[in-house]
């Protein structure tokens, strides 16, 4: 049966993130105290600014825009540049290897449990709080249907992005210096510390051409949109899905090449 | 030859560090991608920085430059912590395994050892890069360059240091009665990127909190007005290097307190 042993695996992972529930709690903790700085910087930046609109973003719609992005990111973390490149330097890499699934498989669905974890935990709350202090600026409507399904494809894509980045690790043996370029450049391009809106013109045409806003910036245009057109969004659905494809295709190339050539330190 | 005195420690120290720096240098590849990934951090930081100026000309009356200045502040007060606590970020992994008590039978004191183990190389490129942010703003502020102001920069900076550096003990401390400590150190690791944002953006409870019960406001903040707005300096300015240095004891007493309450895992 093949879909019992995914099953499986995210029980298994469900199960872990529930055994960490003092790091669930500092991680709530963290949060809203990120929450709070954010909600002053911005406060202070528009107060300073002397319009209301700024890129055509209000201060309420860039509020809301960086919450449910953080909350987005904090549900999507996931931290396979690390495992991948732990494994290959302790060597435990053979035992996946010889394990009777497809590592790449393995690690994505062995991550699902805790992703469903941190969505009901992270950003289910984040969300019906702004839902009720904001008191409806968020569209509760269809826009909330193409938000899941854009979320599916966000996760794909980050995950993808993750796997291609661990692989390179098989090559280097330097983890910390990988992961900390995908990292950054993840954070800037996909809009996650600043919106794109405020971007310079020249530099969100080339965000629009990457895959990294397909990650946050994506589901939460879907989100926001009360009255959403059905040429753009299926402009987004469509861009996220090709992404899917293309990284989804690179990954496993990419993977099957480095697999043969590569070398385990004992084990 | 005494065993006490600050000349003993610091040949003690170069050794263990020359060690380590040997050990790191063996693996150069890894140490060109850390250095790399290091100089993209800081990149992206000031990137997103740029973005957001410039959409908006000065926040909360800070001007694009003065709040270069305290970036670069914070770049360079955060160096010694990821240069020479670098270890402090294996100490869960340590503690956890049982290696750590080996740490108890050496013959000097057991921080001091511990800290030394480790020189993080790549911190060194956020130096230059802080050093270079701040001599360009304050050309461009037009700070005169006497003596006397590079005298307290230096001093200001060091505390500013010991302030960061306390945070990150007391963090990495708490691995002594929690297992999952990451989120932990985590969590004040991502605090110090606000660090660099003028105090005076936040509500007066907020205010109280950044100043005294997570002190990052002590990191560029208060320590930089003593340069940028020396007609107005508060009393919290001129405390600052006590309050580094306090702050730092205590994190000291804790972590060694933490240290005694370990038992081992029996291996």
């Amino acid at each position: 049966m093949k879909l019992k042993k995914y099953g499986t695996l995210v029980r298994a992972g469900l199960m872990e993130s529930l055994q960490y529930r003092a790091s669930a709690f500092v991680l709530v903790i963290g949060n809203l105290l990120y929450l709070i700085i954010i909600y002053f910087l911005w406060k202070a930046i528009y107060a300073s600014a002397g319009t209301d609109t700024v890129s055509g973003m209000t201060f309420s719609e860039t509020l809301i825009y960086l919450v449910l992005a953080t909350a987005l990111f904090n549900f999507m973390e996931m931290y396979i540049v690390w495992d991948m490149g732990r494994s290959i330097q302790s060597g435990d890499m053979v035992l996946m290897l010889l394990k009777p699934m497809e590592y790449r498989s393995y690690l994505f669905w062995s991550y699902s449990g805790e992703h469903i974890m941190q969505f009901i935990t992270t950003f289910l709350p984040t969300f019906l709080i702004v839902c009720i202090v904001t008191h409806g600026a968020i569209p509760l409507g269809i826009n909330l249907v193409y938000f899941v399904i854009s979320v599916v494809m966000a996760l794909l894509i980050n995950y993808y992005i993750n796997f291609f980045v661990g692989t390179i690790c098989l090559y280097t043996e330097s983890i910390w210096g990988i992961n900390i370029m995908k990292q950054v450049i993840v954070m800037l391009l996909s809009g996650v510390t600043v919106p794109i809106a405020f971007f310079p013109e020249t530099l969100q045409k080339i965000v629009y051409c990457l895959p990294f806003q397909s990650i946050y910036n994506a589901p939460l245009t879907l989100l926001l949109d009360g009255q959403p057109e059905s040429g753009n969004v299926l402009s987004i659905l469509v861009t996220q899905f090709l992404w899917c494809a293309v990284m989804g295709i690179a990954c496993r190339l990419f993977w099957k090449l480095s697999i043969r050539q590569i070398t385990v330190n004992g084990g | 030859m005494k065993e006490n005195n600050l000349a003993f420690y610091l040949k003690i120290y170069f050794k263990i560090i020359s060690q380590d720096i040997k050990s790191k240098m063996s693996y150069r590849s890894d140490f060109i991608i850390s250095t790399i990934g290091m100089i993209f951090t800081n990149i992206a930081g000031f990137v997103s920085f740029w973005i957001i100026f410039r959409n908006f000309p000065s926040i909360n009356g800070w001007t694009y430059n003065e709040i270069l200045f305290l970036y670069g502040f914070s770049l360079i007060s955060l160096t010694p912590v990821q240069c020479l606590f670098d270890n402090n970020w294996n100490l869960r992994t340590h503690v956890y395994s049982g290696d750590f008590i080996k740490y108890y039978f050496r013959p000097i004191n057991m921080f001091f050892y511990y800290q030394s183990e480790i020189f993080d190389v790549k911190g060194l490129g956020q130096l230059a890069f802080g050093i270079g942010t701040l001599a360009y703003s304050w050309h461009k502020i037009g700070l005169a360059v006497t003596p006397l102001s590079i005298l307290m920069v230096i001093v200001f900076i060091i505390t500013a240091s010991l302030v960061m550096i306390a945070l990150q003990n007391a963090a990495a401390a708490t691995c002594f009665w929690l297992q999952n400590s990451f989120f932990i150190l985590d969590f004040v690791n991502k605090f110090r990127d606000y660090a660099r944002y003028p105090i005076t953006i936040f509500n007066p409870v907020f205010k109280f909190i950044f100043t005294f019960v997570m002190p990052i406001a002590f990191i560029a903040y208060y320590p930089s007005l003593v340069i940028l707005r020396p007609d107005s300096i508060p009393l919290l300015s001129w405390l600052s290097p006590l309050f580094g240095i306090v702050f730092f004891f205590l994190s000291y007493k804790f972590w060694m307190f933490g240290a005694s309450k370990y038992s081992g895992t029996g291996s």
